[in-house]
């Protein structure tokens, strides 16, 4: 490592940790990190802001990004839907018939059953006042998704039902199942118990696709990797919606990490705040 | 309500007095949400024969999120067993109890995990560390970072749990 590299470490390890999830900022606040770096990245971060990406929503990189910034994603889209109180009823239905299939992954009801009651409690309070007579608002999830009990049992459950969906459907995806560090291939329960499972794994394409899959969810991936000098940036589309016309939630990838990112209007109201 | 933890804690709980724990394992103490001790004892053949062990376990307010500190007791006249894995302080250097820990698991299946890492063993010894390792351990288990070279993991010692 060059002493460059190493002061700058030393620095960004002295910065206080950033939040589990973050506010909304505008994609300059992206861009500054990359101006005196990699002029591919930044041609990739303008080319997103032209096409009306303009704001991100940054998570902390501790390995557990993608399946955090998926679920709040997945939360906000309910929150913000025109018929609440039918996203919700839906949502929570499709919650509770997930049960089954961790069921049928021999994840046992006691370990999952508090962290489910914890996230489905979560989404009713959007229609539902909880205890002190509040319902969810944008603030009251980003501070859900900010606090560690709360945020990780959430991560925990997208977790379980990566897993699960993997386990259930091991022929959809067991020739893909490769060891992040060694890239040996893996077997299917060795894959879920020490890759998916725990904490702090990083999720790559077939945990992506496997959540997706568990939550019938459309998502697209935007890659900001550098990889085109002329910053053209890759849509990696995951489509598992019933309704095909729902809109895709969108990540942005970063090699290792995972954010939000966002589109025009939904960025601008929200900063506006 | 409660926390996740005490909910979760509360529910093992009463499956243990309910249903018993596996051969072998028994539910010594658990007066609160914090430490319980159990007993733990290899059945069968193996080196340990008619050994019997206490582990204690440490719970902070973020399991089954984050591990619970796992022990063997080596206070009161106990003494931790003999094996490559496990120092003489009491201290185990197990995967599943560091960075393999997932939420999955529980206070019984670490139980069993742990007696299978005793019932599998070929050769008593102690760690090839022990000496210096005990000399600076910290206090809380969950902080031992595990140098040896095949540690135990979820993988091949715990049973598959697949009924497809």
């Amino acid at each position: 490592m060059s002493l460059c590299r190493l002061q700058q470490q030393l620095l960004s390890d002295s910065v206080p940790p950033r939040p589990l999830i973050d506010e909304i900022v505008p994609m300059s606040n992206l861009r500054e990190e990359y101006e005196n770096g990699s002029a591919a990245f930044v041609n990739q971060i303008d080319s997103l802001t032209a096409r009306g990406y303009d704001s991100v929503r940054r998570t902390r990189g501790d390995g557990d990004c993608f399946y955090r910034s998926l679920a709040f994603a997945y939360v906000e889209r309910i929150l913000q839907s025109p018929e609440p109180d039918f996203a919700v009823a839906s949502s929570v239905s499709a919650l509770a018939a997930t049960r089954d299939s961790l069921d049928k992954a021999g994840i046992d009801k006691i370990v999952y059953e508090d962290i489910y009651d914890e996230f489905v409690g979560l989404i009713s309070t959007i229609v539902q006042p909880n205890s002190a007579g509040k319902k969810l608002d944008s603030a009251g999830l980003l501070l859900a998704f900010q606090s560690p009990e709360m945020s990780n049992a959430v991560v925990v459950y997208m977790r379980f039902l990566t897993s699960a969906e993997i386990r259930v459907h091991r022929e959809n995806y067991e020739a893909f199942l490769i060891h992040p560090e060694t890239h040996e291939p893996m077997g299917v329960d060795a894959f879920c118990a020490n890759i998916v499972e725990p904490l702090g794994k990083e999720a790559d394409h077939v945990e992506i696709q496997a959540l997706c899959a568990a939550l019938q969810l459309n998502v697209d991936v935007a890659y900001l990797n550098g990889g085109s000098e002329e910053g053209v940036v890759d849509f990696i589309p995951f489509r598992y919606a019933s309704g095909s016309e729902s809109l895709p939630l969108v990540l942005l990838y970063r090699p290792g990490h995972y954010d939000l990112l966002i589109k025009g209007k939904q960025g601008e109201q929200e900063l506006r705040h | 309500m409660a926390s996740i933890s005490a909910r979760r804690l509360a529910k093992e709980l009463r499956e243990i007095q309910g249903e018993g724990c596996p051969v072998g394992i028994s539910l010594l103490k658990a007066d609160d949400f914090a430490t319980w001790w159990f007993s733990i004892e290899v059945m069968g053949e193996s080196l340990y024969q008619n050994e019997a062990y206490t582990l204690q376990f440490r719970f902070d307010s973020q399991y089954p999120i984050s591990s619970p500190a796992v022990q063997f007791v080596v206070t009161d006249g106990k003494q931790a067993p003999i094996h490559p894995h496990v120092y003489s302080n009491g201290h185990i250097c197990a995967s599943i109890l560091g960075n393999e820990w997932s939420p999955v698991l529980s206070v019984v299946a670490v139980c069993v995990t742990l007696q299978s890492m005793l019932a599998s063993c070929k050769k008593k010894e102690r760690p090839t560390d022990n000496d210096r390792y005990v000399r600076t351990a910290p206090e809380n288990p969950k902080k031992v970072r595990c140098h040896l070279p095949k540690s135990v993991s979820s993988a091949n010692s715990f049973p598959d749990t697949i009924p497809l």
